[in-house]
């Protein structure tokens, strides 16, 4: 055992010098540009939240200086002028219902077709597949008249439904993916323990694959929180619309009140941010094995 | 019983508007009204009245800007996590903020572009004004559209870098050991050594940054929406503007199936060109 530590470590600072040898003008390029994505990446966010502690003078004034004091006025404004306070519940609302009911669905959809043989099995399986790789945005027509048909039009319920269905490849793939990973004597254990079968899989099964579900969770929170087409097409009154929409009110609204937009913006993009930033694990292996499988 | 939910939610999102699209995409269909119309839909979007002219230029705009992404913006990414595989000082700040405008909502960047490339109050003009060229003033969302909006995808490949970057961390290490006998070294290692074995993932890559760009929506439409005229027109907003706004569903469906097959198209000759086996049988 140690003996195999040992030898890993000498290889890993092998490794590391080796991949260091690049050349002194190799290694400047390469930082410039990465210096230069990062740039690119994060000065958009950082000039916005400024901006948005800036009064509407100071915002038309100049784009390059900083706020002489530190307003609210904005985010005031925003949810004053706005009604961003109903669309920020109906984006928690939305996100987290659609969330919780596609990791439970699709999960119990995802354990079926890893742990068991059943005639159809693969056919199912193809054309789960397949909505992996559709473009979503070719099928607004029938989903619009679908919802509609079923009498979800602008509704909170509506949204949950799509929502829940467009996490569908995305979880099915790292769920099953996480279930494939898991030792069979676990389902066979269960069984000897007298479990039944929705038992076995409630209290042994999803519990056990707590790390996958988390990354598919986390995956489908983003994707609801962000989805703007589908909350477009599917919604057109204030009490059912979604935050990312309310940023679609100020092309024409608050053309003049451009601190409470920037404000509004902000809003819209922090809950992303955090919740990449603080589980950016979950996020990068959701990503990987989602990418890689599909 | 397990799988019904499911399949019920694949039946009513993908299965039924799939088949719908296809089977009304011949017929002459708005609100109510639905009558057979043959290969109407498809004739006009290549003859030359204004919804023709929408749609070759639609065609044309996703088709160029698939072929940016699978080259310029596959390239970036991999060119980054290269460097970011070497682990150089500060490279999970650098990995993570790549990956920002990859995890936000697009509507909400849509918006801080525009203000961004703003004539007057945006950062872009800000900046060059306060670096000396006073009366500078360029509409960059009127004056150079195309090249604006393309630069709010092309160059964001932050999700290309994770994903390559979690290959490279995979390759085993003796690898690197035969590279160094073979007195390679720097980029050498890189061409000749790293990027074949994360062939299978810059395919990956390539498939979803091709298929990215029959989904982009929200950058466009926030901001051009498709214009000036209809300078930067794409399939998904054509789409939208048919069913939505002009109801003229048949047509809209014709559309969306061409984009399908566009999409079909484009992963089955990525599946032929850049991978081996190993990704078909996953």
């Amino acid at each position: 055992m140690q003996d195999t530590a040992i030898h890993r470590r000498r290889h890993r600072r092998h490794r590391l010098r080796l991949r260091q040898d690049a050349s002194l003008p190799e290694r400047i390029l390469m930082s410039l540009l990465l210096a230069f994505v990062t740039l690119l990446s994060l000065v958009p966010v950082i000039w916005v939240t400024i901006s948005s502690f800036k009064t509407n003078l100071e915002i038309m004034d100049s784009a390059v200086s900083l706020p002489s004091r530190i307003t609210f006025d904005g985010y005031v404004a925003a949810f004053r002028i706005a009604p961003i306070l109903t669309f920020f519940v109906n984006s928690v609302v939305v996100t987290s219902v659609s969330t919780v009911l596609n990791i439970l669905l699709v999960g119990m959809a995802a354990y079926v077709l890893a742990m068991f043989a059943f005639r159809g099995k693969n056919l199912v399986l193809v054309l789960l597949s397949t909505s992996l790789l559709l473009p979503m945005t070719a099928l607004i027509q029938p989903v619009y008249i679908i919802v509609q048909r079923i009498g979800l039009y602008n509704s909170l319920p509506g949204l949950i439904l799509v929502y829940s269905s467009l996490g569908l490849p995305t979880t099915l793939f790292i769920m099953r993916g996480y279930f494939l990973s898991l030792p069979r004597s676990l389902l066979e254990a269960a069984n000897i323990d007298g479990a039944g079968f929705l038992r076995s899989f409630l209290l042994i099964m999803l519990p056990s694959a707590r790390p996958g579900l988390a990354t598919a969770a986390v995956l489908q929170f983003l994707m609801a929180w962000n989805e703007f087409l589908y909350a477009l097409v599917l919604t057109n009154a204030i009490r059912s619309r979604t935050l990312p929409i309310a940023l679609n009110y100020f092309k024409s609204q608050f053309s003049f009140n451009y601190s409470a937009m920037f404000a509004s913006i902000v809003v819209v993009i922090i809950p992303s941010i955090l919740v990449f930033v603080l589980l950016q694990k979950q996020v990068i292996s959701g990503l990987t094995s989602g990418a890689v499988k599909g | 019983m397990f799988l019904a939910p499911t399949l019920v939610l694949f039946l009513l999102i993908y299965a039924v508007p799939i088949l719908t699209v296809g089977v009304t995409s011949f017929f002459d269909y708005s609100y109510a009204t639905l009558t057979f119309s043959g290969l109407d839909n498809y004739r006009s979007l290549v003859s030359g009245t204004l919804t023709g002219r929408e749609f070759v230029k639609a065609v044309g705009n996703t088709l160029i800007w698939i072929g940016l992404q699978i080259t310029v913006h596959v390239a970036l990414g991999v060119l980054v996590a290269l460097g970011l595989s070497r682990k150089p000082f500060g490279w999970k700040t650098v990995r993570t903020a790549y990956m920002l405008p990859n995890i936000v909502s697009l509507a909400a960047l849509g918006i801080i572009y525009l203000n961004l490339f703003d004539s007057r109050r945006g950062l872009v003009n800000g900046v060059i004004r306060a670096l000396g060229n006073k009366d500078f003033s360029v509409n960059w969302y009127v004056e150079h559209a195309f090249l604006t909006t393309t630069l709010t995808w092309t160059l964001f490949a932050g999700l290309v870098t994770i994903l390559i970057l979690a290959d490279i961390a995979s390759i085993p290490e003796d690898i690197y050991e035969s590279a160094r006998i073979d007195g390679a070294s720097g980029w050498k290692i890189d061409w000749y050594f790293t990027l074949p074995l994360v062939r299978n993932t810059i395919g990956t890559s390539v498939i979803l940054a091709a298929t990215s760009m029959l989904k982009e929506f929200e950058l466009i439409y926030m901001t051009t929406n498709g214009g000036p005229g209809i300078a930067t027109l794409n399939l998904p907003l054509l789409i939208y503007k048919k069913a939505l706004i002009e109801q003229n569903y048949g047509l809209a469906n014709a559309m969306g199936v061409v984009t399908i097959a566009i999409g079909v198209l484009l992963i089955v000759l990525v599946n032929r060109h850049l991978l081996s086996s190993r990704f078909e049988s996953t």
